[in-house]
């Protein structure tokens, strides 16, 4: 696929290259036009009605392509830069655009084809659509991300003892690419194809936990969903139908492994009962096989003049199958009958489907030149259904301090899980043009529902749990346009909850949105923006107090063609205060959090003047900075600078420096600078 | 045809005589096939299926003698768009849409005239990006925290995981497939179903623990520590109460003092479910 794509994305070059000697572009246009002029001929004989406004001079290819080459220096944490950054050194495809047209409109009116980042980029991504009008729309999309998370601070007990192993990392790479193919676009029946394929492969670390000790191992991970699908649009004056069909597949195949030979002692380096615990051998494997089919079904009409209707039916019911296998060797114990072991095989066979259905309903009622109404309702409901069996073989057994034995225990368990919702929502709406320059709306949306969480036979106290949802919220807002330069828009929320699914949920909240924007000059605007949310739960033992506040100011300044500037600064404010009880005593504490955030970014473009014959040159400057205080103090700045210079008609060099600074004062070990030097060649048709 | 030449009509050719660059730009746009589609009833009047009637305004050459829907409010200019694009699989979210009621018009993000074959909307990434920072800009300053997804980067787009016609799911979230949530499009090993299932994921989304747009804090959670985050709901005491909240307190062993206890997620490393344990360990 990479190949295929690579090939793909220098496909202008060597398109630029062959273009070349066909037509003989430095020639008069007469001469340029002749290999076209065979097939036109005729049309251009028959009498036209009006010649189209398009120039058909134009290039068949257009575009551009970057590629250059990026040194990086990187200080401090490695580990951390690549969690955030990761870009590496090397020659790089950093970018590819270009579009093709078919004039003579044969297979294709017009493929457009763009690319990011090729060449052991941490994000790479490609793109084409390919276009004939009354005919098709052909799209695909592909990209392969890296995910890389190893913060020593992260998931480490053993950090105090000065270990720097994140005991949950991940350097894998998630990759998506979809397919969508719609025929006869612009007609009243339009069918359509697609297909969605997800997938992520990798190593990592992570832990495999006994009764009293938990061990980092090595683990790798591969998993894959496909998504199938097609349907077909019915589009007619006064109503849409939508219906499709999908389906699913997919597979995880990740597995946990520690080779024989070495011992692992894990989280817990004291004794146990006068005895070490520890792992010496793992393979634990997980077999994960599923599969889904789904309906959609979607219609909005607008039968009379003065309504609009919206509706939605969608089914989905994935199902997995699970086959986990696990052989473990070590010294271990099984704290609920004080035994110690030395080898463990456990299996497991599960199963579960997830059947979930949501409907919506909404209408725009517009009985009055000035008034709308809108009304919706939601359903959604899910209930996922498992069950699993397990058996659990442990070998050499013997009881503490006395030595082990020979003797097996084999223990057999039967699960059955349960988790249900059901979420419905309705809402009415009255928007009022109250004058030419004033919007007003107000609303009222009422949420309920039931959730429940069951794993049977019940173990300990936490087997079953049940919420249920009430809340009752009041909606208003306006629009303000007093002038042509001047927009005011504002909405707020308040609601009121006799019942939440979680602690942290929606309860009694307001949340205030307000954005005014200035255009006080041709060449400057100016945006500002207020968002609040302000969330209570008064429950006794829970005492939530949650305010989290937004302030933003935006400028837009292109006061000439030589230069222009867009910079933006947010500070945000965000406060959380919770009841919680210490699992060991459960002594009622307090959770707080705090975020006070500075945010700033800014970019200036600057045409540089003429120097000799450089004509076109161009200078970036700018970044973002990131400083908050709180709870975890962090500070990130990346700044950049790039210089553009036209290097002949097609072709142009630029350099890019940037610059990554992390640092916190909590975990000093995570702080990292990296400089990242880049310089290339754009070469453009 | 004579009906139309009637009707006070100006015809496409006519406006071209003074908006030429326009013209030559909308001659490239999708929209141009409403001056050759019959079945719209605009053949040779693109520009008035818009901007109405412009006869008058040819002969007076007076702008408040044509309608231009920049300067309508934004009902009354979206109006205008869903004559023709109301009754499209777009369009089925936007009662949902905060968009729709902010009075956002179409206009704000799609260039009716725009040139560029099929695109009457930015379709880069980047593009996409800071269109959407224009208005959003407090949601742009998270991306700049560190821990974020790869949109200042161009590998995603705001549209990959918001519909701005909006959808029914929360924030105009995208859709995986029929009704799932859109973050398992990339997220699939996340999907499930499990066998033993974690509520929070189910209930209310990823955003009960993460800041999708940006955090400082590790795998953009929404605390700095991870037992934090997990005893803010698991807290409750067991009860017979169905009216109360989900989460019980973990059993007493849990010492929070010991390092061991500290990061939740060091055993419960199957947080977002698990397909062979109950107690998500494995």
């Amino acid at each position: 696929m990479k190949a295929t794509l690579a090939v793909l994305c220098f496909l202008p070059l060597l398109a630029q290259e062959q273009s070349s000697p066909q037509p003989p572009p430095p020639q008069p246009p007469a001469d340029a036009k002749a290999p076209d002029a065979k097939v036109p001929d005729t049309k251009l004989d028959t009498p036209s009605p009006a010649p189209s406004p398009v120039p058909t001079t134009e290039n068949w290819i257009t575009g551009s392509v970057d590629f250059g080459y990026r040194w990086v220096s990187e200080g401090g944490s490695f580990p951390t830069y690549r969690t955030f950054v990761d870009l590496g050194s090397g020659p790089k495809l950093l970018g590819a655009e270009f579009t093709i047209t078919d004039p003579k409109h044969r297979a294709f009116d017009t493929i457009k084809v763009r690319a990011t980042g090729w060449g052991d980029e941490p994000y790479e991504t490609a793109h084409i659509d390919v276009s004939k009008a009354k005919f098709y729309d052909f799209s695909a999309d592909y990209r392969d991300i890296a995910y890389f998370s190893a913060l020593p601070s992260f998931a480490d007990p053993l950090l105090a003892n000065g270990i720097t192993l994140s005991e949950q990392t991940f350097d894998t790479r998630r990759r998506f690419a979809s397919v969508r193919l719609d025929l006869r676009p612009g007609s009243w029946l339009i069918p359509y194809l697609a297909f969605d394929r997800d997938s992520g492969s990798g190593t990592g670390v992570t832990t495999f936990v006994s009764d009293t000790n938990e061990f980092p191992v090595p683990n790798t991970l591969r998993d894959e969903t496909n998504l199938y699908r097609g349907g077909v649009r019915i589009e007619r004056r006064h109503f849409h139908v939508t219906l499709e069909e999908g389906g699913t597949t997919f597979k995880d195949d990740q597995s946990v492994f520690q080779s024989p030979g070495a011992t692992n002692f894990g989280n817990v380096l004291t004794p146990i009962f006068g005895e070490t615990t520890d792992l010496t051998n793992l393979m634990a494997a997980y077999g994960i096989r599923g599969s889904s089919r789904y309906s959609k079904g979607l219609f909005t009409a607008n039968p009379v003049s003065w309504l609009d209707l919206y509706g939605q039916f969608l089914f989905s019911q994935p199902q997995t199958t699970v086959n986990y296998q696990q052989y473990d060797t070590g010294n271990y114990l099984l704290q609920s009958q004080l035994l110690f072991y030395t080898s463990q095989a456990y299996l497991v066979s599960a199963a579960s489907k997830l059947p979930h259905t949501t409907g919506s309903f909404g209408a725009e009622i517009r009985p009055l030149r000035r008034v709308r109404l809108v009304e919706s309702w939601l359903t959604d409901r899910l209930h996922n259904s498992g069950a699993a069996s397990s058996l659990n073989t442990l070998g050499s057994i013997g009881s503490t301090g006395l030595g082990s034995t020979t003797v097996s225990a084999q223990m057999l368990a039967a699960l059955t899980s349960s988790l249900i919702t059901n979420y419905n929502q309705a809402e009415a709406d009255v928007f009022v043009d109250a004058t030419s320059k004033l919007i007003l709306h107000g609303g009222y949306r009422y949420v309920w529902g039931e959730a429940g969480d069951a794993v049977l036979p019940p173990e300990g106290l936490i087997s079953a749990d049940q919420a249920r949802l009430r809340r009752n919220v009041a909606i208003g807002g306006l629009t303000y346009r007093p002038i042509q330069r001047v927009s005011i828009s504002a909405d707020a929320e308040s609601a009121s909850s006799g019942g939440a699914y979680f602690r942290t949920s929606l309860y009694n909240y307001q949340k205030i949105r307000a954005q005014a924007r200035y255009q006080a000059l041709k060449a400057l605007s100016v945006t500002a923006d207020f968002n609040a949310l302000i969330n209570r739960n008064p429950v006794a033992g829970v005492n939530y107090d949650y305010r989290a506040q937004q302030e933003s100011l935006s400028l837009l300044w292109s006061p000439q063609k030589a230069w222009d500037f867009e910079g933006s600064y947010t500070r945000s404010t965000l406060r959380s205060d919770i009841g919680y009880l210490e699992p060991e005593d459960l002594a009622p504490q307090t959770s707080l959090y705090r975020d006070n955030a500075h945010t700033a970014s800014a970019l200036f473009n600057w045409r540089l003047p003429p120097v000799g014959r450089i004509t076109g040159a161009k200078l970036t400057a700018g970044g973002s900075l990131f400083i908050s205080s709180g709870s975890l103090p962090t500070r990130y700045y990346q700044p950049l600078a790039t210089v553009l210079v036209p290097a002949g008609k097609h072709a142009a060099w630029f350099a890019e420096w940037r610059y990554y600074g992390y640092g916190e004062p909590i975990f000093l070990l995570e702080g990292f600078r990296a400089q990242l030097i880049t310089t290339g060649l754009r070469l453009s048709r | 045809m004579a009906a139309d030449v009637a009707a006070p009509y100006a015809g496409s050719a006519v406006c071209q005589a003074c908006h030429e660059d326009i013209f030559s730009a909308f001659a490239k746009s999708p929209h141009h096939e409403v001056d050759s589609d019959k079945q719209r009833g605009w053949v040779d009047k693109a520009c008035e299926s818009c901007h109405g009637p412009a006869l008058k305004h040819t002969e007076s050459a007076d702008a408040a003698d044509v309608r231009n829907p920049s300067k309508l409010t934004a009902a009354a200019a979206d109006k205008i768009c869903l004559t023709c694009h109301l009754n499209t699989p777009t369009q089925v979210g936007r009662l949902e849409s905060s968009h729709a009621k902010d009075a956002v018009a179409c206009t704000t993000c799609h260039k009716v005239h725009a040139d560029g074959g099929q695109s009457l909307v930015v379709r880069k990434a980047a593009a996409i990006n800071l269109l959407c920072a224009g208005c959003h800009t407090n949601v742009w300053a998270q991306f700049q925290r560190p821990e974020h997804h790869k949109l200042p980067e161009g590998a995603m787009s705001c549209v990959d995981c918001h519909n701005p016609h909006g959808s029914i799911r929360p924030a105009m979230g995208q859709s995986f497939g029929s009704n799932e949530p859109g973050c398992l499009r990339c997220h699939g090993d996340k999907r499930g179903p499990f066998t033993f299932e974690h509520g929070p994921v189910r209930f209310e989304g990823c955003q009960t623990c993460h800041e999708p747009h940006g955090s400082a804090n590790p795998r953009m959670l929404i605390r700095q520590q991870v037992r934090l985050l997990c005893l803010e709901c698991h807290a409750n005491l067991p009860t017979a109460n169905k009216t109360g909240t989900i989460g019980v307190v973990p059993p007493s062993f849990h010492d929070l003092r010991s390092p061991r206890f500290q990061n939740c997620t060091v055993c419960h490393q199957k947080i977002h479910g698990s397909y062979a344990d109950r107690d998500l360990l494995r």
